[in-house]
């Protein structure tokens, strides 16, 4: 084949590609434009779409394909719709985060509904036999069924271009876009447009998600595989403009084949270093209008707190009980033998400590940090390095872990944290993303397999504890390395609390908080509004180091998929399940999250499914946190009056006390 | 004379086709009351967005204490001694009042914060920030509430709110975009007590519809009508000025 022929066919390819990515992206794009709602789980409608298609299309033979390609993306369609009415409806109006977490409960229910089904595995779903047939064209082979792809692919954008542009639905669309409160004085039921739109953008996923999977195969994880390079090209294009989706979704294509065969090693990273440079240029995208797309919303992140019910003399009370339980743990795991629990608690408190490192930003400086990951996973990669490189000792590893992430954050929040809301959640997505693909490219991170098989030891220079040398008998049991490994890093946890709390109090904390109320008064009482923001980011990305860090040191390996961007989903996950903008409320979080994951997933097989389930329900009826419960149920009209009866009792003795 | 406080030259400010703020020139002069009027939509509030450095001028420059501040960010015009307050309610309305004054008076802290302090010290354990705040709270009437949210302060108390943040600023300078905005005629009138009280030393640049009350106070009068200075002078040459009358008291009041 010439070089013309063989750059011709990777044109074609990236153009297949590029045409699911349109379609996908349009979706997207259209949902995000119309009622600013950022939806994760788009890509698994898209696989659902293949999925349906795949089920329709086995039984009937021939034909079978052409029914599924009607039938399934009208039925994902339907569901799209069911899902807005149901949950995203109850939704408008408060910050995009919630949609975020909304959307991130859907995927995992999606998800599991989809393995339980279908299964774990890939499946083949052949094409149609009429066009899997090579044509030759322009001098060279290529198969009928992608020249189908683009051809398709471009009706139906074109026809979308058309519905939104030149029918009464589309014009009814974007004036809602513009102006919500406008088209409803005019007397249109908005609400129904919204469903329609959301039943429309999920149709697209779902024609898509046939597509590729008749291109390739279906398999669970085709959309998570999708969605991040969708959202990139939402971004790319400018959120909500629809010829950015369709141009940005075909160059993402064609980049991305090029890269694959003329530069393997940016494969997967090309996309997001594009999507960087973009949006530090021009943070409106290559296509969009304003920054402000998710601006217009009038809902706040909402915050936790456990006041007014419990007084902050019982909430130390409590704390304090917390870390004597946390301490004493061991000892009944050792009688009882139960050390597996002691496991599971390190788990959480590592989890505690990156929740705690998030809600900084998150819950303090109101920054929807995406792609947290980033600092945990390279604080892992760090310490591991360090481990294996420099120094046995868990605490210049550690050491390490938190400058190099505090140093990231600082470059990262530099470029991002003079964008705004929404744009900055996509960059440190991106940024998160770009280093997940870059570990598998180099072999000092190991590739794909990580770096495991480092030993520790708990000190400097050769004084300290080495765990595999710790033994001390004590009656009944023996305390072995493991009891070091783990008031180690309760020791850790509890220091990074109480550094967190003064960091809060101090007058950097107390600015935090007052940008959190309004950003704008805080910048004309003389603060700088930016340099503040970023300085919470490194100490947060600090901090999400160090729980990377501790983790890696002490399961002695690290993986790439420390930075994959589910952690990053459920680290928010535990924050607002907690009650961001309190300390305590992530960590207990984390702790609800991590306990109720591995309950769950050792008795029930669709625990994803459950937790996806009760995550919905929390955010939409509770937002505010478990810390809120207290409260809400305070507030309740049914128990309200007693308790407060009891608790005005108990304030008016604390004063006493004072 | 005195060179002046605040001064622009050929102040333009251009939304798309919209001229909001077109070639003014402005000079105030140190101590001086002087009050911004202008029919709704004339540019007062873009404006003082300029002056503040919310916005970038389209051309133009603003000069603050003899400083060219025209490409300075808010906060740092804040800290050369420019305050403001804001025409829809702007305080920090999940802390306490106290907290709302203090944070202002935090900013404001003579030679700021030593990095242990900053980062580890009790915020609330700076005697000469708690002094200031104290002093602001009971100047502005607010020092028995200072243990409420404010958000459940009644709109009048917030707005005396916002005037004691701007207040613990410790400005030169204060912009006041309509500072009695939707105030019955009693909460009107303690504010302009208030201001009259608590800001009388410093130079105030005032945004008000009420023109019996800006008669009243100010030293000049500036009026605004679609972006253009119509008019500039004392309160008496100004009501007399017949652009001025066919412009503005002819239309808005009739
Ligand atoms: N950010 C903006 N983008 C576009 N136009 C704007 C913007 N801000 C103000 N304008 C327009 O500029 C003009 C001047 O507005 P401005 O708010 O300065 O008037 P004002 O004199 O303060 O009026 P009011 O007395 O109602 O407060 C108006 O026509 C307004 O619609
Ligand atoms: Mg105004």
């Amino acid at each position: 084949m010439s070089v013309a022929s063989a750059v011709a066919e990777q044109v074609l390819n990236g153009l297949v590609v590029g045409m699911v990515y349109v379609l996908l992206a349009a979706g997207l794009s259209i949902i995000f434009g119309v009622m600013d709602v950022i939806n994760f789980a788009h890509g698994e409608l898209f696989a659902l779409g293949a999925y349906f298609a795949f089920a329709i299309a086995g039984p009937l033979g021939g034909a079978g394909f052409w029914v599924a390609l009607v039938v399934a993306p009208l039925l994902v369609g339907v569901i799209g719709m069911a899902i807005e009415r149901l949950t995203v409806k109850r939704l408008y109006g408060r910050d995009p985060l919630y949609h975020i977490l909304l959307t991130f409960g859907l995927v995992l229910i999606i998800n599991d509904l989809i393995t339980s089904v279908w299964g774990k595995s890939a499946q083949p779903f052949p094409i149609p036999s009429v066009l899997d047939q090579p044509v030759a064209l322009f001098g060279f082979n290529y198969s009928l069924y992608n020249y189908g792809i683009i051809i398709f692919g471009s009706a139906l954008a074109l026809g979308t271009w058309l519905l939104l542009n030149r029918t009464r639905f589309g014009m009814i669309i974007r004036a809602g876009s513009e102006d919500r409160e406008m088209v409803r004085n005019l007397g249109i039921n908005i609400d129904r447009y919204y469903t329609l739109t959301f039943g429309f953008g999920a149709a697209l996923a779902g024609v898509a998600g046939i597509v590729l999977g008749a291109y390739q195969n279906v398999s669970p994880t085709m959309g998570s595989s999708v969605i991040i390079p969708a959202f990139v090209i939402v971004v790319l294009g400018g959120l909500g403009s629809f010829r950015g989706a369709v141009v940005g979704g075909l160059f993402v294509g064609l980049v991305q084949t090029f890269a694959r065969t003329y530069t393997p090693f940016l494969e997967g990273l090309i996309v997001f270093l594009l999507m960087i440079a973009v949006l530090v240029v021009r943070p409106t995208g290559l296509f969009g209008t304003s920054i402000g797309g998710g601006e217009h919303h009038d809902g706040a992140l909402l915050h936790g707190s456990g006041g007014g019910v419990l007084s902050s003399e019982t909430r130390a009370k409590i704390g304090y009980a917390a870390v004597g339980v946390l301490v004493v743990v061991p000892f009944f795991a050792e009688l009882t033998g139960v050390t597996y629990s002691v496991t599971l608690l390190e788990d959480i408190l590592i989890w505690a400590l990156f929740a705690l490192s998030l809600d900084l930003v998150l819950g303090y400086a109101g920054l929807v940090s995406l792609g947290h990951t980033l600092f945990y996973g390279v604080g892992a990669y760090a310490s591991v390095l360090t481990l294996m490189h420099v120094s046995p000792s868990v605490l210049v590893a550690l050491l390490v872990a938190v400058a190099v992430c505090a140093a990231i954050a600082w470059g990262v929040g530099y470029l991002s944290i003079r964008v705004s809301g929404v744009f900055f959640a996509m960059i440190t997505l991106g940024f998160a993303e770009l280093f997940y693909n870059a570990v598998f490219k180099f072999d000092f991170t190991g590739g794909s397999d990580g770096l495991f098989g480092v030993d520790v030891f708990y000190g400097l220079a050769g004084l300290g504890i080495d765990p595999r040398e710790f033994e001390v008998p004590l009656g009944v049991f023996t305390l072995d390395g493991g009891i070091v490994q783990y008031y180690f890093l309760l020791a850790v946890v509890v220091g990074s609390y109480l550094l967190a709390r003064r960091l809060i109090r101090a007058p950097f904390g107390t600015v935090l908080q007052s940008i959190r109320e309004s950003e704008e008064r805080a910048s004309f009482i003389g603060y700088d509004v930016t340099a503040y923001k970023r300085r919470a980011f490194v100490v947060s990305g600090g901090l999400a180091g160090l729980a990377g860090g501790l983790f890696a040191a002490n399961n002695g390996y690290v993986a790439p998929s420390f930075l994959h961007w589910i952690n990053s989903g459920e680290v928010i996950v535990m924050t607002v399940l907690g009650g961001m903008g309190t300390l305590y409320g992530p960590m207990l979080g984390a702790g609800v999250f991590v306990a109720a994951e591995d309950i769950l997933s050792s008795y029930i097989e669709q625990w994803q499914l459950v937790i996806g389930v009760l995550f919905v329900l929390f955010v939409i009826f509770v937002p505010r946190g478990l810390v809120s419960l207290p409260q809400t149920v305070a507030e309740h009209p049914m128990v309200g009056p007693v308790i407060r009866d009891r608790t005005g009792v108990k304030e008016a003795e604390v004063e006493q006390h004072d | 004379m005195t060179d002046p406080i605040l001064q622009t030259t050929d102040l333009t400010k251009e939304f798309g086709n919209l001229v909001a703020v077109d070639d003014v020139n402005l000079e105030v002069e140190q101590g001086e009351f002087r009050s911004l009027i202008g029919p709704n939509g004339a540019g007062k509030t873009t404006t003082f967005n300029l002056l503040t450095g919310a916005l970038r001028p389209t051309h133009g420059t603003v000069t603050f204490n003899g400083e060219d501040v025209t490409g300075l960010p808010p906060h740092q015009r804040v800290r050369r001694g420019l305050g403001r307050s804001f025409q829809i309610t702007n305080v920090f309305s999940g802390l306490t009042v106290r907290e709302n004054v203090r944070l202002a008076a935090q900013a404001a802290r003579e030679g700021g914060f030593k990095p242990v302090e900053e980062f580890l010290q009790r915020a609330t354990s700076f005697d000469d920030v708690n002094e200031h705040t104290d002093r602001v709270l009971d100047r502005s009437g607010l020092l028995g509430r200072g243990d409420e949210p404010a958000d459940v302060l009644a709109y009048g108390d917030k707005r005396r709110l916002e005037i004691a943040i701007v207040l613990a600023t410790d400005p030169d300078m204060v912009l006041l975009d309509e500072p009695t905005a939707g105030m019955s005629a009693e909460e009107t009138r303690a504010t302009m007590d208030l201001i009259d009280e608590v800001l009388s030393d410093r130079t105030l640049l005032l945004i008000e519809h009420d023109i019996d009350l800006v008669m009243r106070v100010s030293d000049r009068i500036t009026v605004l009508h679609r972006g253009a200075v119509l008019a500039e002078g004392t309160p008496d040459a100004v009501s007399e000025d017949p652009d001025v009358r066919e412009a503005y008291f002819g239309g808005v009041e009739a």
